[in-house]
């Protein structure tokens, strides 16, 4: 069954202020797909449209091929598990499970089957007759699943469903949400502000800002190739350093970054001679020792702390600008502390120009 | 309490605090109900066999009810024109309390309140009388009915119940409106949500989800109109017809017309319990208790 969910130029505005600008974008069947962004992107609102809570201003939603415009939010395909569950209190964990087969007039003892079924599912055999409020954060968590599964709806809307959680608790839900998107089959549709969960879950992550979709890419693409600055520094941690271009030929760029000297970096082909570009290099892409075809920087030490498997260096560079240093802990030495210089080298393959100030 | 109050006022206060309240439960309240019961029990005498022989205390006054068939006729009909009433009301107030709670934007919503409180800043029988001007036989509802060519004679809306059934509608609205408003202003909207992402209709979603959280509001709302509908005297006094006298208007008639005291405060009394008895039975149905309610 194709279960594809499509925007189709969607636009949607409220009042005089425009949510999600004009959007074009295609998610696979069977995909798992996520919205990273931060608070107030518009991520609720994309998840809105498609289960037909809202409808766009302009451009249509199309579920499998067929245009979702004038059907309501009770006869599409979806099912969502809302940011705070939106469990019923008032029912039992199975009627709760129940609620989407009784409305489709399903029998009782098919829908104690398919409830018990599910129960099993998300690993709650035996819940079925107990109070929502008896249950725990990660338990509720399930049944919310477990009732949004129960519709068998071609898509699933998860919106910020971990957030609430601990973190233990947090990545073990990770990995079951995978399983059971696995298992189902169902087109995921999976919102978050948390780039882990978006990067550890997701085949494609679409990368929002301010209502518009940055970057539509696989987390490593993402990760590794970023396309705006916005981007560059969500996704990962990331040193931005700044610089008018000074030669750009086909994929590699040069920037005069000031008193930090000439640095170069890979870029999309989108700078021009003159114009102010970033340089983003991430934390752990420096090295103390310079290798051949190396571009390095100096910088002072203000700060230096051990996280185990590696140490972070934060320091400045003689233009007052901070950077982020990750290191192996195994090239700790007793000259790296605070106020000590250090040079540090990166490779330009590792490096990505992007066009602007770079302050997002 | 005492101690609350005493922590917080000291306890010369606390005491002074707590005597008032108790003066005026007691003086208040308590006492002078007490005394209609007890004045129920007692025959009607002139003021010289007062503590008389004469004076002792029978059911007499209560038997009266009974064995008059107008009144016991008129007493069921208060009751049970009551009840519709109470349901009238909620069928009105639910979809105004649902869309004021959940539908409307805030400054749509405080509008509405606004509109909907106003009438009830003027006096209940001048509201009341207005009703009797709008649904006269002369008067301007015939008027436009007649104008949309909708009746070719006009309706006698005064004659029967219907001038105070709508009366008293429009008089208890407020009373009903508020508490289901507030109970549904605390639901989830996420939790409509949900049901309609489940693949509920409105019906079922209003009945599944809407209607249980609200019930402590509903069944609060029904108390109060109930209340004020059976104890009510300006409405059908000023709406009603010969024919469709409120109980209230045969005790008030016991009390000033027939002078008879004794009389008065036992139809009252009787009244009472069965509004209480009322209150019983709607806490029964909803299932909620007096903590539910006191919300
Ligand atoms: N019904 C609405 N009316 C007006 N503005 C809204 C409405 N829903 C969302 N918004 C606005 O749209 C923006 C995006 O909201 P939302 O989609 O909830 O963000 P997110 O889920 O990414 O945190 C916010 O600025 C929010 O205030
Ligand atoms: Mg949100």
């Amino acid at each position: 069954m194709d279960s594809s969910v499509h925007l189709d130029n969607t636009v949607m505005q409220f009042g005089d202020f425009t949510a999600i600008q004009k959007t074009d974008l295609t998610i696979q069947s069977g995909e798992f797909f996520s919205f990273l962004g931060p608070s107030g992107c518009g991520k609720t609102t994309i998840l809105n449209m498609i289960s037909g809570f809202i409808d766009p201003t302009q451009g249509d939603i199309k579920i499998g091929g067929k245009s979702m415009r004038g059907v309501p939010a009770n006869k599409r395909p979806t099912s969502m598990i809302f940011q705070n569950l939106a469990l019923f209190p008032l029912m039992t964990v199975a009627e709760n499970i129940e609620f989407g087969l009784e409305v489709r007039g399903v029998s009782k003892s098919e829908r104690k089957k398919a409830s018990d079924r599910l129960l099993e599912l998300v690993a709650l055999e035996g819940s079925g007759t107990k109070k929502v409020s008896e249950l725990s954060g990660g338990q509720r968590q399930r049944i919310a699943i477990a009732r949004a599964l129960a519709v068998e709806p071609q898509v699933l809307l998860l919106d910020e469903p971990l957030s609430a959680l601990d973190l233990k608790l947090r990545q073990h839900m990770r990995t079951e949400l995978k399983a059971i998107q696995r298992k189902t089959g169902i087109t995921f549709i999976y919102i978050t502000h948390d780039q882990g969960e978006a990067l550890t879950m997701s085949d494609r992550v679409a990368v929002m800002s301010a209502g518009r979709i940055q970057q539509v890419a696989d987390p490593i693409t993402l990760y590794k190739d970023p396309h705006t600055a916005f981007v560059a520094s969500f996704v990962g941690e990331n040193n931005g350093v700044s610089g008018k271009v000074v030669a750009a030929n086909s994929d590699l760029v040069v920037l005069d970054c000031g008193p930090l000297g000439k640095l170069s970096g890979r870029s999309h082909g989108n700078v021009a001679v003159g114009a102010d570009a970033t340089l983003f290099i991430r934390p752990e892409h420096f090295r103390l020792q310079a290798e051949d075809g190396m571009h390095t920087l100096g910088a002072t030490i203000d700060e230096v702390n051990f996280e185990g498997a590696y140490l972070t260096l934060n320091a400045k560079t003689p233009a007052d600008q901070a950077l982020s240093i990750q290191l192996g802990t195994h090239q700790f030495s007793e000259s790296l502390k605070k106020g000590a210089p250090v040079s540090l080298s990166y490779n330009e393959q590792d490096a990505i120009v992007i066009a602007g100030e770079g302050h997002v | 309490m005492f101690s609350q109050l005493k922590s917080r006022f000291g306890s010369g206060l606390a005491v002074g605090i707590i005597g008032m309240i108790a003066i005026w439960l007691i003086g208040m309240v308590i006492l002078p109900q007490l005394l209609m019961v007890d004045y129920s029990f007692r025959p009607n005498l002139l003021p010289a066999d007062i503590g008389g022989p004469k004076d002792t205390y029978s059911l007499v006054n209560y038997e009266t009810l009974f064995s008059n068939k107008i009144h016991l006729a008129i007493f069921f009909k208060t009751i049970w024109s009551s009840v519709l009433v109470t349901g009238l009301t909620l069928v009105v107030s639910y979809p105004i309390a649902f869309y004021l709670a959940k539908v409307a934007t805030p400054q749509k919503a405080a509008l509405c309140l606004l509109l909907l409180i106003i009438p009830f800043w003027i006096n209940e029988i001048l509201r009341t009388f207005s009703w009797y001007i709008i649904l006269a036989y002369k008067g301007p509802l015939n008027a436009l009915l007649l104008g949309l060519g909708l009746i070719d004679r006009p309706i006698r809306f005064l004659s029967g119940d219907g001038g105070v059934l709508i009366g008293m509608v429009y008089a208890y609205i407020l009373f009903m409106i508020f508490p289901i408003y507030n109970a549904i202003e605390s639901l989830d909207t996420n939790q409509i949500k949900a049901a309609r992402n489940l693949g509920a209709g409105w019906i079922r979603t209003h009945w599944r989800v809407v209607i249980p959280h609200a019930k402590p509001g509903i069944a609060t709302g029904c108390i109060m109109t109930f209340m004020l509908a059976a104890g009510s005297y300006a409405v059908p006094a000023l709406l009603g017809s010969p024919g469709s006298r409120w109980f209230t208007q045969i005790i008030y008639n016991w009390f000033f017309e027939g002078g008879d005291w004794n009389q008065g405060a036992a139809y009252a009394f009787l009244l009472l319990v069965i509004c209480i008895g009322f209150i019983a039975l709607v806490m029964r149905v909803f299932k909620v208790g007096l903590g539910d309610i006191a919300k």
